[in-house]
């Protein structure tokens, strides 16, 4: 009954800070432009908390991430975050488990992978439509991931801080 | 002093009233004032100028005090004033912009009286870096339909509504690569397909894909909707021939479009509700 309690408290406070984040990114990133493009939060999101939880909740915190997103952002299939999301979530712990420790260069890391995945993903639909882009759609994805990357740094504090929190009460 | 009074007490009071007299008569016959109140004065004037300095001072400061106090009331009176006019002067640019927007927009409901528009109000710019759109203030509670036009005041296209909520909608702009028109360039008649293209759409371009062989087309030329399916109205400006270039293959040729509309100056926008299908 106290695991139950612990573990509805522990992801209701990532929910929090998940929230917080989606609250940046829509007040904050979202209105300003650098190298001409948004920073886009969101693929780190399931990226680096699934450093620190693990592929299995690492990938149902990023199936909730991608619906959430699909529901909030255009994109080119009605369910395109939701089938991304959870695999960077799994990218995101098999990286922490067998290469990298769970931190700031692991978070660095794994954005990367986030990024890759999405923005690849985006190509191969366009790719798929008839309407390639892949020179186009890869030099954005670089430049997405390098405006980003310095906000993936307060994301990974954030995360940690309840991963600690929760982790301690364990 | 009793015996030199009761001695020469007489001769002091003769020689006081010849003095007296004589004070009298120099007074009566001077210009000046009596000696007696000259020297009287003379030594009250220090006593008096440091009084009246000393009165003086503390009336400057119980006026400053004053003119302070009233002062800073008045301040306070003017600069709310001031906000209410700045006020009131923001309001009537943003009417005068408004009107300027409504007259425009009347020219083309005179000239497109099929036309039923609905206002909105832009409330987020694009959200994503793989995506153009815009999301409006207007939904299905104002009668608004997946794949109704937006347009601005000229009568330049903005987009195409591609999802609706209760009280807003999400518009694909023509530079988004989902967006697909049929097209006709005014001078030549050519028909196209206008489309978004991704390596475009950072630069607010598009292409008019499928024209003719042989079709002349020339910088400038502005292209419209045609209209071809009745799926959107006929008529729309979609923007100016910027160059023509061949494709891949080299048997196609295709032109990249400049849009009508200025995609960041937007702040208004006219959602074309319904229309009649003009051949």
């Amino acid at each position: 009954m106290l695991a139950r309690n612990e573990t509805i408290f522990k992801w209701t406070l990532y929910a929090a800070a998940t929230l917080l984040c989606f609250l940046a990114q829509g007040l904050v990133l979202q209105r300003f432009t650098l190298w001409g493009v948004i920073p886009f939060l969101y693929p780190v999101l399931p990226a680096v908390l699934a450093t620190y939880e693990g592929p299995v909740a690492g990938a149902i915190y990023g199936l909730a991430v991608g619906v959430t997103c699909d529901s909030l952002l255009p994109g080119p299939i009605p369910c395109f975050y939701t089938l991304v999301f959870p695999l960077v979530g799994l990218c995101g712990a098999l990286v922490s488990q067998s290469l990298l420790p769970a931190g700031f260069l692991c978070s660095l890391v794994v954005s990367a992978i986030g990024f890759l995945l999405t923005d690849v993903f985006h190509c191969f639909l366009l790719w798929a439509t008839g309407r390639s882009a892949w020179s186009s759609g890869l030099f954005l994805m670089l430049r997405e991931f390098c405006v980003t990357v310095v906000w993936s740094l307060p994301v990974t504090l954030l995360f940690l801080t309840v991963f600690r929190r929760t982790r301690f009460d364990d | 002093m009793k015996n030199f009074l009761k001695n020469h007490g007489l001769w002091v009071l003769f020689a006081a009233a010849v003095i007296s007299v004589a004070l009298a008569v120099m007074s009566f016959f001077s210009n000046t004032s009596a000696p007696l109140s000259n020297l009287a004065g003379v030594l009250a004037s220090p006593f008096r100028s440091a009084y009246t300095s000393v009165a003086t001072w503390f009336n400057d400061k119980q006026n400053y005090y004053k003119d302070n106090t009233a002062l800073e009331e008045e301040n306070a009176a003017l600069r709310k004033q001031l906000a209410e006019m700045e006020k009131a002067i923001r309001q009537a640019e943003e009417d005068s912009a408004e009107n300027e927007r409504l007259r425009e927009l009347l020219n083309l409901q005179k000239k497109r009286e099929d036309f039923e528009f609905e206002s909105a109000y832009i409330t987020e710019h694009t959200v994503t870096n793989w995506t153009s759109s815009l999301t409006l203030d207007k939904g299905t509670k104002h009668g608004v339909e997946v794949k109704d036009c937006v347009i601005d005041e000229t009568g330049a296209l903005v987009g195409v509504v591609s999802e609706v909520g209760y009280n807003w909608c999400t518009v694909l702009t023509i530079v988004d690569t989902d967006t697909s028109l049929g097209a006709q360039v005014f001078r030549t008649k050519d028909l196209g397909l206008a489309v978004g293209d991704f390596s475009l759409m950072e630069e607010r371009r598009l292409r008019l894909d499928y024209l003719p062989a042989g079709c002349q087309l020339l910088g400038g030329d502005l292209v419209e909707t045609s209209g071809l399916g009745g799926y959107y109205p006929s008529g729309l400006v979609i923007g100016t021939v910027e160059e023509v270039q061949k494709d891949d293959s080299g048997t196609t040729s295709y032109a990249i479009l400049a849009p009508a509309v200025d995609f960041d100056g937007l702040t208004e926008v006219f959602i074309i509700k319904s229309f009649d299908i003009v051949p």
